[in-house]
């Protein structure tokens, strides 16, 4: 909200440093910055008087100009605009004006002719559209003066009002800050009414229908005005708010709603049929076309304000085309009402309307001093500016006056809420600055009155922050308690994730950071299927889902990067991903997955390493280092019918299965031409963490040392090497304690068409004692028998 | 010596081999077989009696063996990575192997950066799920409803009555509801907001949620809590400044700005001129509050803060568009 300096000294002395005054209301609540509103011309730019016109010799559309700016020697001006001509009164930019930041005016020589200014048009100097020639001004601009002398500068202030704050709306709120702020004042404008006319009953009839929406309605009549256009001092004020001008009996209304926070409506009183008003709700499904030409079907739910025949407004948000103030209008009906807060909210969020007067009325305005005296300022200012004769009194129908609340607050609680004393005589200073009303005070507690323009101080504590707001913020000194933490039980889950964190990026990953929201599409695609949730608005249609696994947010950050040409794409991201969950309180379930994404190279360009890919073989390694650190033994299941994949395994622990792993088929993404396979990892977390038991006990060390045995064996190429390393797990003895295939070998020429080679190095040892290599034999012997029998293996 | 004596070094070598757990007895290995004095030299140097019309076949016999067993001894060498044996010259101007480099995202990063914090200051972490109730996210948290403090945030509504969390104070009631005072906590996590996504906006953020009460929690600690935050967050010449604010949770409540800690102070673009930065909203827990999680505010006070993090991190990193904390380029990735 805009709120003019200017203005506000109406109602208050100001007397200190305005860039003081904006750091100090912004302290106690009202965010705001100081500013200059209206036009500026640039400096440089000064009135000058056109002496002569010639025709420049060598161009037939530029003439050559003397002007006299008043500094003695006459200008030498080439001047293109064709409405240029002797005795003009002109703006100049003389040598070295900014005409805007890489717009410098310099000596120039066009066509032979030295030019030593330019003669400006509007668009030129920022001050409109006009680009047909170059700006003529009156007489009454005195040749010499800067330009921007006639350009007079408001200070505004740019208010952030909170939501909290309607009071604050206005130049009477921003002025009561003010008052309490600096010891000064608040003084507001006296109002005088004649009232010369009829009594306004027998003139008008207001009835309300619907008390509930409208707790007061108040209407005065002024007869025959006269609409025209408003005197200066009112259009500069109103402009320097960022509103624009009407007529004159429009502004007034805005006048009063920017000087007093309260919105007020004028009607053209005769065209309400039945010269009367009503309040009611409309009904279902009722039509109404309000001032933006837009015709509306209503709910129920919204308040109306009707004549005899026909709805005149959406109460309290827009009023309609058919009862305006126009230029043809001779009598109006002044409304100053008080609207109930949640009718206008709900009814301006389902018309989508948003005006000056619906945000206030929402937020709560004052049923009791301001709307009346906001009436009664109104229909002064028409007399004033419109003429007219007043109706004698005003129709006031308010069955039920608000009360104002009365609160206590204690000298002990203030200090309980802030850590610092403050006194009841202190605390009723600032309350009163405020118009809070004194009732009784001692020593302890001091009880007040809250002014109806103040909704939102209902209770102690907030008369707590007012008093705190305006003196105390930054005198409270800084305290802070450093008691041992409280919680004995204390979260395991961070240290446990960042562990997980720090394991992937010490595999050379990067942490990704994915969108939550995804398309239907992408939702559907979630690896384990989950139903998903959607949002009821969403942004948009790519948005309208919540992610339902890890992995296909990570595909869409791999075709950012592929389409971006990167290799080494090594993602992974811990997040959660949300499950459809009628049962559940918040209609959803989360789980805190991990998900890893690998296309890249297994190591960078090197001049010693072949090359090979992060592949599923790859992700398998870094899976069994993750569940070796975590210490869990996990299982992998083939998963059947997941045509994108080469392969896709469950990975099971204690029977659950806790995550996937498995790498898609090249041509899932044949579009993207991408140089390495595409594996992807995926595990449920908190099934981990539940299980995980970071006081592991060690094993001993080995006291004995161990005998290393190779087998190289010949199978058939479609055996799975996970068979034989199965078998020689189950019946390599209990000394066997390491494993490794560390060689398989293709060649169908040495080995035969349908043959591989693999070879293993088996480990054993004792912590009992020194084995012998008989033992090993007698045991590597009844192996390889097995493994004949079994898998048709030979030695190779 | 006949194909028999060929197959029998064969497999004495490669029982050697197989025996062999370091590169020294490697070395053994070698001289035992491809020394000069090793075994294939003996049977080379038995060339001379083998008789003419079959020499030609018998050393092709043997230089296949000695070709085999080097061909075998060096793939094992290089497995214990002992290629080059002692005194060979070797390029050691060669540059180091180019390994991965893995990252943390700045953002968990930064989050993770403040929560170390706060657990040094004595709070504990805690979580809350992002699809809320509106009990939860809006009217424990003193939001009536109806209200226009709920145009404070945009929220994105889900099916079956949820909304996306607006902010983590929802944190707070889940929290309380479920502990007994005193409560102490900090509670990451991501936000949703239905904005239109630009430069400066994303429909998700990250903030965190700090909240104490107890007995006798007062403004002056709060102060001195964010004071300190502040301070090992952004160095310790840090000045700061609290002005009053507006949100239902905290009455009173005050948004905390910094001194800019790009310019100091001085005014740069990021602060817009001003030498301030915002970076935080806080307050006392509101009484309504308290009352909605059975809490007496008779005996206990509390205060609560929230901090996003996004827009920190864009002030420090230089960030002018907040997409590309989501955009997981590698490029982008790999530079922390
Ligand atoms: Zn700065």
């Amino acid at each position: 909200m805009i709120v003019s300096i200017d203005w506000l000294k109406d109602y208050i002395d100001i007397d200190i440093p305005l860039e003081e005054l904006a750091e100090k209301l912004t302290v106690a609540g009202l965010e705001c910055v100081l500013k200059e509103a209206g036009k500026s011309v640039p400096a440089g730019v000064v009135v000058g008087r056109v002496l002569d016109k010639k025709a420049h010799p060598d161009a037939d559309t530029l003439s050559v100009c003397t002007v006299d700016t008043g500094s003695g020697e006459p200008l030498n001006i080439v001047c293109g605009a064709p409405n240029v001509a002797a005795g003009q009164i002109v703006p100049v930019a003389t040598i070295g004006t900014y005409l805007s930041p890489d717009f410098q005016i310099k000596k120039a020589t066009l066509r032979g002719i030295e030019s030593q200014g330019m003669i400006c048009a509007e668009d030129e100097l920022g001050l409109g559209g006009d680009h047909a020639g170059i700006m003529v001004l009156s007489d009454d601009h005195q040749v010499g003066t800067p330009f921007s002398d006639y350009f007079p500068s408001h200070k505004i202030l740019d208010i952030d009002i909170t939501a909290n704050r309607p009071d604050a709306m206005s130049h009477w709120g921003v002025a009561r800050e003010i008052a309490a702020i600096t010891g000064k004042t608040f003084r507001k404008a006296p109002v005088r009414l004649e009232e010369k006319g009829p009594d306004i009953h027998s003139l008008a009839r207001v009835t309300v229908a619907a008390p509930e929406g409208c707790p007061r309605y108040t209407a005065r009549v002024i007869e025959g005005v006269h609409i025209a256009p408003s005197p200066a001092w009112l259009r500069e004020r109103l402009e320097a708010c960022g509103l624009r001008s009407v007529n004159n009996v429009v502004d007034a209304s805005n006048y009063v709603l920017m000087e007093t926070g309260h919105p007020l409506h004028t009607f053209d009183f005769d065209k309400l049929e039945g010269k009367m008003i009503n309040v009611r709700f409309a009904a279902a499904g009722e039509k109404f076309e309000t001032l933006d030409h837009k015709e509306r079907e209503l709910s129920a739910d919204m308040l109306l304000i009707c004549d005899e025949k026909k709805p005149l407004a959406l109460a309290g948000i827009m009023g309609g085309t058919l009862s305006e103030v126009d230029e043809d209008t001779v009598s109006v009906l002044i409304e100053s009402a008080y609207f109930d807060p949640a009718t206008i909210r709900k009814g301006s969020k389902q018309e989508q309307i948003s005006t000056d007067a619906s945000k206030r009325f929402e937020r709560g305005t004052d049923p009791n001093g301001t709307l009346a005296y906001a009436q009664d300022r109104l229909a002064s200012l028409i007399l004033d500016l419109a003429g007219g004769t007043l109706a004698k009194g005003m129709i006031d129908i308010y069955p039920h006056p608000a009360e104002m609340r009365e609160v206590t607050l204690h000298a002990d609680y203030v200090t309980r809420v802030t850590g610092i004393g403050i006194t009841i005589p202190e605390c009723r200073q600032i309350l009163t600055a405020l118009d809070f009303e004194p009732v009784r005070e001692d020593a302890a507690s001091l009880t007040v009155k809250v002014p109806t323009f103040r909704p939102d101080v209902e209770r102690e504590i907030d008369l707590v922050e007012e008093v705190l707001r305006i003196n105390y913020l930054d005198k409270i000194p800084s305290m802070a308690r450093m008691t041992l933490s409280v919680a004995e039980d204390y979260d395991k889950f961070h240290p446990f994730i960042t562990d997980l964190r720090n394991f992937f990026v010490g595999h050379g990953m990067h942490e990704a950071v994915n969108n939550s929201l995804v398309g239907e599409t992408t939702a559907h695609a979630g690896i384990w299927g989950y139903k998903p949730l959607r949002i009821l608005n969403p942004l948009s249609l790519e948005m309208n889902m919540l992610r339902t696994d890890m992995i296909q947010p990570l595909l869409t950050s791999l075709r950012s990067n592929a389409l971006k040409k990167r290799s080494n794409i090594r993602l992974f991201e811990l997040a959660n991903v949300i499950e459809k969950d009628e049962h559940s309180e918040t209609g959803a379930r989360e789980h805190h997955h991990l998900g890893v994404l690998c296309c890249s190279p297994l190591w960078g360009l090197n001049w010693t390493e072949e090359d090979k890919a992060a592949d599923i073989f790859y992700l398998k390694g870094v899976l069994d280092d993750l569940m070796t650190t975590l210490g869990f033994n996990y299982k992998l299941k083939e998963c059947e019918g997941r045509d994108e994949f080469d392969i896709l395994y469950d990975i099971v622990v204690k029977k659950h299965v806790i995550g996937k792993i498995g790498q898609y088929r090249r041509d899932a993404f044949e579009k993207l031409q991408l140089a390495y396979p595409v594996a992807v990892m995926e595990l449920q977390i908190e099934k981990l963490f539940g299980w995980y038991a970071p006081q592991r006990k060690y094993s001993p060390t080995p006291q004995f040392p161990s005998i290393f045995r190779d087998i190289s064996l010949v199978t058939d190429k479609k055996l799975k090497a996970v068979s034989i390393l199965n078998e020689i797990n189950q019946h390599g003895g209990k000394y066997l304690v390491d494993l490794v295939l560390y060689d398989m070998y293709i060649d169908d020429k040495k080995l035969g068409e349908d043959k591989k080679a693999l070879s293993f190095r088996l480990e054993f040892r004792s912590d009992q004692t020194t084995l012998t290599d008989s033992e090993i034999d007698d045991v590597m012997n009844k192996l390889f028998e097995r493994l004949k029998n079994q898998y048709g293996a030979q030695l190779r | 010596m006949t194909k028999e004596t060929v197959i029998e070094v064969q497999k004495q070598f490669e029982e050697a081999l197989r025996n062999a757990p370091d590169p020294r007895s490697l070395e053994e290995v070698r001289n035992a077989f491809l020394g000069r004095k090793g075994k294939i030299a003996g049977l080379f140097s038995l060339m001379g009696e083998i008789p003419p019309d079959i020499r030609k076949s018998v050393g092709q016999m043997l230089n296949e063996l000695k070709e085999n067993l080097s061909g075998q001894l060096e793939r094992r060498e290089a497995e214990f990575g002992s290629k080059k044996s002692a005194g060979e010259w070797v390029d050691y101007s060669l540059p180091g192997y180019v390994l991965h480099k893995g990252s943390r995202h700045p953002l968990t990063r930064a989050v993770d950066d403040m929560l170390s914090i706060f657990q040094r200051l004595g709070f504990d972490i805690a979580y809350g799920p992002e699809v809320e109730t509106d009990w939860y996210n809006f009217e424990s948290l003193n939001f009536p409803p109806d209200h226009p403090a709920r145009d404070m945030q945009d929220t994105f509504y889900t099916e079956g009555g949820g909304v996306l969390r607006t902010h983590t104070s929802p944190v707070q009631t889940r929290y309380m509801s479920a502990h007994e005072p005193p409560v102490r906590i900090v509670a990451p996590g991501r936000v949703f907001r239905n904005e239109a996504i630009s430069a400066r906006s994303y429909c998700l953020f990250h903030q965190i949620e700090g909240l104490y009460v107890d007995k006798d929690i007062t403004f002056s600690d709060l102060k001195g809590t964010i004071e300190l935050f502040c301070r090992m967050y952004y160095g310790k010449d840090v000045k700061m400044k609290f002005r009053t604010s507006f949100f239902p949770f905290t009455e009173p409540s005050a948004e905390v700005d910094i001194s800019c800690f790009l310019c100091g102070g001085k005014g740069c673009r990021v602060c817009k001129q001003s030498g301030w930065l915002e970076v935080m909203g806080c307050g006392m827990v509101d009484p309504n509050v308290l009352k909605a999680v059975n809490y007496d505010p008779e005996k206990y006070t509390g205060y609560a803060f929230g901090l996003g993090v996004e827009r920190m991190l864009m002030m420090r990193l230089g960030i002018n568009d907040i997409r590309i904390l989501f955009e997981n380029d590698v490029e982008f990735l790999r530079q922390f």
